[in-house]
């Protein structure tokens, strides 16, 4: 099998040589950028040296897939919202203090939205990944569900109180919004991609359980039925408590955060949806050495856990070695494995 | 010592009843609104159903009514809040009930604020919060300014992508001894530091007392880095505040 073969074969759990190496997120490092010449903020901005940055993990790390798209703000910025775009050493992000929309009312997915030099980007970073690499590796585009889009173009705090306050108006905002959502992932498609990232962070460090199954659930299903590549929904912090509703969704695979068990997360997820992660990014990729990130990668693997890799977005200031760590210890696991059959 | 049934609200009862697990908690809890009149009661059942028009009612019927207003604030408001602080941190309610509550704070300090400071009663204290450069997380530090101005603490909100410049400006301005950071993400938690390292070289570190919190801090970071305390959740970051501004 090649990186991608046994990456879409674990996406759609079936048998793999060995397990994949997978970010759903984002891999971009400082050191990365050094290497090859593709900083922050420009790496999010111009598409070669987006899909530059992106092939490290493939070249440099020895992950099994590319995933180009380092930040969640892509469509947002396409959407109107005011974007600091910050330095090498920082993410980019939305300035929700000043909200582009208040209501329903006020919800456009413009027309040209596609052609947004901040969406076109993506696009055009996935052709050029999709041409290079397209036949070895799996390239994994991204789209922001509408929540998380209900979040920059709303601001938190008014869009939380909104959900509280009138459930059938944010139904509705979800609704408009998903537009973006569908018309971006199709576009990643057509361009090339051969998975698609979904982040909504409607994680239980924010909301409950139920909210996921009220608002969210319908949605993720028409998401899994609409874009027709596996897709990876990504919600970071704790989420046991909404993995059963998850399952139920039809996506492909759920990207999971270390504040949930391997074990735990895989009793309810085995057989219904795969699952990508968990390693710790801020106590163990950043802080820790190899040893303390074998140790959680085995835990993943013992547990069954279908593709393994980092929780979510990797710190920019983690050292390569810790990454390179991860395809290092699977293939250890799975050749000790085999000896001792 | 009080009991549940010396609190004449059954809401209020209730709530005890099934979300105030720990003994100590309980028991303070339960003193506080034993000692509260019934119109208290309700206006802290009402905050805490995060319902704003009633406690925008309420808290104006009372003051009308010549109850005094460091009593709504004490005996409503605070004791409200406390409740819902302790819910939140056992994953009883979420993030929006939080804010709802905190709207429903805010309507009837509304009616209180002005009164207090034409009395000229002081606050516990005067906090600078903010969320440090380069990092736009601002819901934790958010819940944090609600649950000290619910403890009586006067609150200046620098917002998110604070510059260590702003923060001491702030203090400077507002003659703040009590500062906050929260960082969320590992990139910017090392700007915690360098603020710390801008107060010591403005002279001011001797001035104030600094807490940090936020995800990925932790406390030994928290010492490393020379702040003077850290705060896992809200409730440790207003117990923090009450021992800085010497009222824990
Ligand atoms: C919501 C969220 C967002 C929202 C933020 C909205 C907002 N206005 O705040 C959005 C979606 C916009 C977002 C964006 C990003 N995020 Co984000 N986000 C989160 C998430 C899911 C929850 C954070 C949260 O609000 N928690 C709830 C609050 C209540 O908890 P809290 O903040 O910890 O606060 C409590 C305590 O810490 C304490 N506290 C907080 N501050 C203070 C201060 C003091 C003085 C004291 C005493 C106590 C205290 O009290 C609070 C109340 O109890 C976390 C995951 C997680 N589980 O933490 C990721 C997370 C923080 N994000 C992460 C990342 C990577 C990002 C992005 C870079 C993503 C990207 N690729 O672009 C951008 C960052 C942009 C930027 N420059 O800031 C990573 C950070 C990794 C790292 N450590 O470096 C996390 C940890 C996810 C992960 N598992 O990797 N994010």
């Amino acid at each position: 099998m090649n990186s991608r073969q046994r990456v879409l074969a674990a996406l759609n759990r079936q048998p793999v040589d060995r397990t994949p190496v997978c970010n759903p997120t984002s891999v971009a490092t400082v050191e990365l950028m050094d290497l090859v010449d593709a900083p922050f903020p420009n790496a999010n901005r111009e598409p070669e040296r987006m899909a530059r940055l992106a092939a490290t993990s493939y070249t440099e790390l020895g992950f099994d897939s590319i995933m180009p798209v380092f930040s969640i703000i892509q469509e947002s910025s396409a959407l109107g919202c005011k974007i600091q775009w910050e330095q090498k050493d920082n993410w980019p992000t939305v300035r929700m203090r000043e909200p582009i929309w208040q209501t329903a009312d006020d919800i456009r997915v413009p027309d040209d939205f596609l052609d947004h030099p901040d969406t076109r980007c993506v696009t055009e970073a996935i052709r050029l990944l999709r041409r290079e690499y397209g036949n070895e590796v799996a390239i994994i585009g991204k789209t922001m569900g509408p929540w998380s889009l209900g979040y920059h173009c709303f601001g938190v705090e008014p869009f939380l109180l909104l959900s509280l306050d009138n459930p059938g108006q944010t139904k509705l905002c979800l609704d408009r919004m998903k537009e973006a959502t569908i018309r971006f992932g199709l576009a990643q498609i057509e361009a090339g991609a051969d998975a698609l990232t979904l982040p909504d962070h409607a994680t239980g460090d924010l909301v409950s359980a139920q909210y996921y199954a009220r608002y969210l659930r319908d949605l993720h299903i028409e998401f899994a039925e609409r874009l027709k590549v596996p897709i990876i929904l990504h919600i970071c912090g704790r989420t046991v408590d909404r993995m059963p509703y998850i399952a139920e969704t039809g996506m492909a695979a759920f990207h999971y955060d270390s504040k949930n068990g391997p074990e735990e997360s895989m009793a309810i997820c085995r057989d219904r949806v795969a699952l990508v992660g968990n390693i710790n990014n801020p106590e163990t990729l950043f802080s820790k050495g190899p040893e303390a990130v074998r140790a959680e990668v085995v835990r993943n693997l013992e547990a069954g856990v279908n593709l393994v890799g980092p929780e979510c977005a990797i710190p920019l200031q983690t050292a390569i070695e810790n990454l390179k760590e991860i395809p290092r210890a699977v293939r250890d696991w799975h050749n000790d494995r085999a000896r001792i059959n | 010592m009080p009991e549940l049934h010396d609190i004449a609200n059954e809401f209020i009862r209730q709530e005890i009843d099934e979300f105030i697990e720990r003994p100590d908690e309980r028991a303070r809890i339960i003193g506080l609104f034993a000692k509260a009149s019934e119109q208290m009661q309700a206006i802290a059942a009402a905050l805490i159903d995060g319902d704003h028009e009633t406690v925008d009612r309420l808290t104006a019927e009372a003051i009308a009514a010549g109850v005094h207003a460091m009593e709504v604030m004490d005996d409503g408001l605070i004791a409200g809040m406390a409740i819902v602080g302790i819910k939140f941190r056992q994953n009883f309610i979420f993030v929006p009930e939080v804010l709802s509550c905190a709207r429903a704070m805010k309507a009837g300090m509304v009616h209180i604020e002005p009164i207090l400071s034409a009395a000229g009663i002081e606050k516990l204290g005067k906090v600078i919060m903010g969320t440090v450069k380069g990092d736009l997380h601002d819901i934790g530090k958010n819940l944090c300014i609600m649950m000290l101005r619910g403890a009586g603490f006067e609150v200046i909100d620098l917002g998110v992508d604070t510059s260590q410049d702003r923060f001491i400006d702030a203090i400077e301005e507002h003659g703040a001894n009590i500062l906050g950071m929260s960082a969320l993400l590992t990139t910017t938690m090392p700007n915690m530091g360098k603020t710390i390292e801008a107060f010591i070289d403005a002279g001011l570190r001797d001035d104030i007392r600094i807490m940090v919190g936020g995800a990925p801090v932790t406390q030994d970071f928290a010492d490393e880095m020379g702040a003077d305390g850290y705060g896992k959740d809200a409730l440790a970051c207003v117990s923090l505040a009450k021992q800085f501004a010497g009222k824990a």
